[in-house]
């Protein structure tokens, strides 16, 4: 390296913000690169779901000739030759003598091909329904309807990760569910993050007795038992809820849930940050406690923040998954990843449809990738880690 | 000599303990009846060892310690005020006279602010100027008299060592242009090598900038090479002051004698006779 | 050199860490006799308390030793090589036996839940074969003879219930009570008020003249090594730059990074003497310079000399005394 360039390299890292550092450390994270990859596809496969999944994951988009039927992987090649465009075999629904069910056969002698950006179910973008008990609080708007999707088939079905009992298509409920339980985590974790922001705000930045009392009934919250809570919760929710009413249920209860952890670090934060010798030279300025919060704690703070959100994602994915596959939370017709591990639980499925599993490696990957991303910002967010005295 | 900068009249610092169930509260008394002159243009040293007071009672001069008792009076010729009892805009102003320089150079400094913009925070802080233009102009020339290369302005504290962070601190204490510093063992924490120099920046700045300062320090033979008055803090309370020369060449108290005593010489061939300190009853 | 104790020989100490291999120290040479003090003088980043570490290989999992590094260890008759030792079994004879450790903060080495008795007990059942009984009657006389008073009573006491001095004290006291033949003392005064560390260098001095023991002596002040050590090594960003009997460093010092040292140094003999700083900042340990590693500091170097691209040798300037300077550049005498 040339003595320019590297006098260069050097400037650009002494002139590196907080920020900047952050992420070239991450960047060195090889593990954590990778898992941010992959939570990046899952997020866009859960934002796109309904773009990319070629049936309605509902019972209204179930495919009643392909019960419970095998992945179908598209192939470009059979006995008959080979052709540029992949394609499926034919299926029907024969009944099998000897176990009399109803089972999908394929015959290899139809083709039927893969078609591009064909229009199939209508679903919605940018609408908002809020569906509270009791018909006069209900507003919504319906958003725009699209019809297209990225694939599909010319005639039947197409299931690359096969079908349930009822023939809906796994593949589209998987990508629904990363949807749910994200968006379950978002809130509950948005919920979690504003109380312990103004919780552990509150009793780090007056200290005191106002800590201590704050700091009492943080730790009355924690030793609240989760699952009989749960439990008692579920007796309580109506049966006539709504699918998203019990969904929204269930996010506001894990962010009641889930603020102590997080408000007890923002404190720590706070106090440790407080009494800083940096914050007593801007107090000897004759700053005010606006100018320390907005120009020293708060941007102290936002890299420990967003590491914290990260690392208590998961467990928001995980509760709700739980609580849905206990069978406290949400339901089967909802698409869940939690309801789609309910489903795997039968010997049945266990011994002849096993393609139900495929929802679990998603479920895995989702939260393997979130702890990876986590740890890995939470490695490169302290300034101090690799600092040698 | 001028009338004094600072006058310090048995001034105590107090700090309740918590207390009994019966009886009195306990206190702990960091600072206890505590009086010193400190006379204009000064380099006045503050000597003690660990938990003698001495921070305490730098602080209390600053009014970031609470002054429980006696009266800490500042007179530069423009303004004449009693520390203990400064309203808000008293204070602010006095703020911008009495500055403080830390021991610890790693944690005295944002590591997410540029080094322009520590310097820069107590003239903002303060409204000193009346723009960006002026402010810049302000931290560039304390930067130059602190010795700091003009292009680290951009830089964060993490590309910096030890003696020049300190550096960066002393010029944010000196930005604002004070008339007394407090240099709470601004050297200690810095390698031999390094130190020498801080010391010498803070004396030329002294001169240059007609500064008082209040050098508090646990190291006796540095505040012998800098410091014209010293004073040996013990348990909260003053042993002895006097004229450095004065105190080092023929020290009066048996406390400053042990101190004195206790240092180890560069010489080999002169052993080390501490002499041990039993405070009489 | 008859009978070194411990004998180092171009240790070698690189940790691998994100921005590369950084070297931390470089080739560096020195031997203790039984007795002897070696003080080992060095500011922040010069690698002493690597190369004691090293004694006892304990330095972190991502520590590379140097190729020819060697470090021998001669406790009785046998000579043990250090840098082979691999098995707990084996590391356990140095580690806390023939060798012992003290360090600047006593509070960081006395475990805060356990008795400074039940800590010395457990050490002594470890490395001798004495019974719990003998144990505690030899910590006992361990820490009266560092001169704490009221040993049997001390003894029961948790280490945060003793002040400073106190604490270091009895840190001494166990780091004996093993009878070790080498104490690596790494700035064992620099957390003390002067007049504690004043008592503290006394009683390493008895102990010394009492136990025998070979001492490597780690500290940044070259006031207490003057008062402490018998011979001296000067450090300088992983490298030996100056070594040599004690009294014949600091009066004569040859290297220039020892002179600097030297005249950086407040004396209260001489209050009118000026402070000369040593010019520039001690570079990281990421970027070394080549050559001598202290020639972009050094005042005395011309643009251009030999100091920049080779490193010099050690180079005897009296006798018993190197610096690492090249031959036509050693100072003479008056």
């Amino acid at each position: 390296m040339t003595a320019v360039a590297d006098q260069k390299r050097k400037e650009a890292y002494f002139t590196a913000s907080q920020s900047q550092l952050i992420w070239a450390r991450f960047r060195k994270n090889r593990s954590a690169m990778i898992a941010g990859a992959l939570l990046f596809v899952m997020v866009l496969l859960g934002l796109f779901a309904p773009f990319l999944s070629p049936y309605d994951p509902t019972i209204a988009g179930a495919d009643k000739d392909y019960r419970n039927g095998a992945p179908q992987i598209p192939m470009f090649c059979d006995h008959n030759g080979c052709s540029w465009t992949p394609f499926l075999h034919g299926v029907k629904m024969e009944l099998d003598m000897s176990t009399l069910r109803r089972n999908p056969v394929v015959d290899i002698e139809t083709r039927r091909y893969v078609t591009l950006l064909p229009e199939g179910w209508e679903y919605r973008v940018g609408g908002l329904r809020v569906d509270l008990p009791g018909e006069s609080f209900d507003f919504g708007w319906r958003g725009i309807a699209f019809t297209t999707h990225l694939f599909g088939i010319e005639e039947g079905g197409i299931h690359i990760f096969g079908t349930d009992s009822t023939g809906k298509d796994i593949f589209s409920r998987t990508l629904h569910a990363i949807y749910t339980s994200l968006a379950v985590g978002t809130i509950g974790v948005f919920i979690a993050f504003v109380l312990a922001l103004i919780i552990g705000g509150i009793s780090g930045y007056y200290g005191g007795w106002i800590d201590g009392f704050v700091q009492m009934i943080t730790d009355a919250v924690r030793t609240i038992p989760v699952i009989p809570l749960f439990m008692a919760l579920a007796a309580f929710i109506p049966d006539e809820w709504s699918s998203e009413t019990r969904f929204f249920f269930i996010s506001i209860i894990l962010g009641l849930i889930g603020w102590p952890t997080l408000a007890r670090r923002v404190r720590t934060h706070l106090l440790t940050e407080r009494t800083q010798d940096y914050v007593l030279a801007a107090q000897l300025c004759g700053a005010s406690s606006g100018h320390v919060i907005r120009r020293h704690l708060l941007p102290s703070f936002t890299s420990y923040i967003i590491v914290d959100l990260v690392i208590s994602f998961p467990y928001m994915v995980l509760s709700e998954t739980a609580l849905s596959f206990i069978g406290l939370g949400l339901k089967d017709p909802v698409n869940s990843l939690g309801v789609m591990l309910q489903n795997v639980t039968k010997a049945d499925v266990l011994l002849n449809y096993q393609w139900y599993f495929i929802p679990v490696i998603f479920f895995i990957l989702l939260v393997l990738s979130f702890v990876f991303v986590g740890d890995g910002l939470r490695d490169a967010a302290d300034p101090y880690s690799d600092r040698k005295s | 000599m001028t009338e004094p900068l600072v006058k310090v009249d048995s001034v105590s610092t107090h700090y309740p303990l918590g207390r009994s169930v019966f009886g009195k509260p306990t206190v702990l008394k960091a600072v206890d009846q505590v009086s010193l002159r400190i006379a204009r243009g000064s380099f006045f040293g503050l000597v003690g060892e660990s938990g003698s007071g001495k921070t305490t009672l730098g602080r209390a001069i600053l009014r970031a310690a609470p002054i429980t008792g006696g009266s800490v009076r500042y007179d530069d010729g423009e303004v004449n005020y009693d520390i203990g009892t400064l309203d808000k805009t008293a204070l602010r102003d006095y703020r911008k006279r009495a500055q403080l320089i830390f021991q610890d150079p790693y944690a005295a400094l944002s590591p997410r602010m540029t080094v322009r913009d520590i310097i820069a925070e107590p003239l903002e802080v303060m409204g000193l100027t009346s723009g960006r233009e002026e402010t810049d102009q302000r931290v560039r020339e304390i930067a130059a008299k602190c010795r700091l290369n003009l292009e680290h302005l951009r830089r964060f504290p993490h590309a910096f060592s030890g003696g020049q962070r300190q550096r960066i601190s002393i010029a944010r204490a000196l930005v604002c242009s004070p008339k007394f510093v407090v240099a709470d063992e601004a050297v200690a924490a810095l390698d031999v090598s390094i130190q020498a120099d801080i010391l010498n920046l803070l004396k030329s700045l002294q001169r240059d900038l007609d500064l008082t300062f209040l050098f508090i320090s646990h190291d006796l033979s540095v505040v012998a090479h800098v410091c014209d008055h010293v004073a040996v803090m013990y348990h909260g309370r003053i042993m002895e002051q006097a004229p450095t020369r004065q105190l080092f060449e023929n020290p009066q108290h048996d406390y400053t004698k042990s101190l004195l005593s206790a240092i180890p010489s560069l010489d080999p061939d002169e052993p080390l006779r501490a002499q041990v300190y039993t405070p009489s009853a | 050199m008859t009978g070194s104790l411990i004998s180092v020989r171009d240790l070698t100490v690189c940790f691998h860490t994100d921005e590369g291999l950084v070297t931390s120290v470089d080739g560096i040479s020195f031997d203790i006799a039984p007795g002897e003090v070696l003080g080992l003088v060095g500011e922040s980043g010069s690698g002493k308390s690597v190369t004691a570490k090293s004694l006892m290989q304990l330095n972190a999992d991502n520590a590379v030793y140097g190729e020819g590094s060697s470090i021998s260890f001669t406790p009785g008759n046998e000579t043990i090589d250090v840098l082979a030792l691999r098995r707990p079994q084996d590391m356990k004879v140095i580690r806390g036996g023939a060798i012992s450790m003290i360090f600047q903060e006593p509070m960081a080495s006395f475990a805060p839940a356990i008795t400074i008795g039940d800590q010395m007990v457990e050490q002594l059942l470890l490395h001798t074969d004495m019974t719990k009984r003998q144990a505690r009657k030899l910590s006992i006389e361990m820490l009266d003879r560092v001169g704490i008073k009221d040993p049997d009573k001390r003894v029961d006491q948790y280490a945060f219930e003793l002040s400073g001095g106190m604490r270091q004290r009895a840190m001494i006291a166990m780091a004996l009570s093993t009878k070790p033949k080498l104490l690596i003392a790494d700035e064992p005064t620099t957390a003390l008020d002067v007049t504690i560390q004043a008592q503290v260098i006394e009683l390493m001095k008895d102990l010394v003249a009492e136990f025998g023991m070979g001492i490597l002596f780690i500290t940044h002040d070259l006031g207490v090594i003057a008062q402490t050590a018998d011979r001296v090594s000067v450090m300088y960003l992983g490298r030996i730059l100056e070594s040599g009997p004690v009294r014949d460093v600091i009066r004569h010092p040859a290297h220039a990074y020892t002179q600097g040292l030297i005249n950086a140094l407040p004396k209260l003999d001489d209050l009118d003497a000026p402070l000369t700083p040593i010019p520039g900042d001690i570079p990281s340990p990421l970027e070394r310079p080549n050559g001598c590693v202290f020639h972009p500091r050094n005042p005395k170097l011309k643009p251009g000399s030999r100091y920049e691209t080779e490193v010099p040798p050690m180079t005897e300037v009296a006798p018993g005394h190197f610096a690492a300077l090249f031959p036509e550049d050693v100072p003479a005498r008056p």
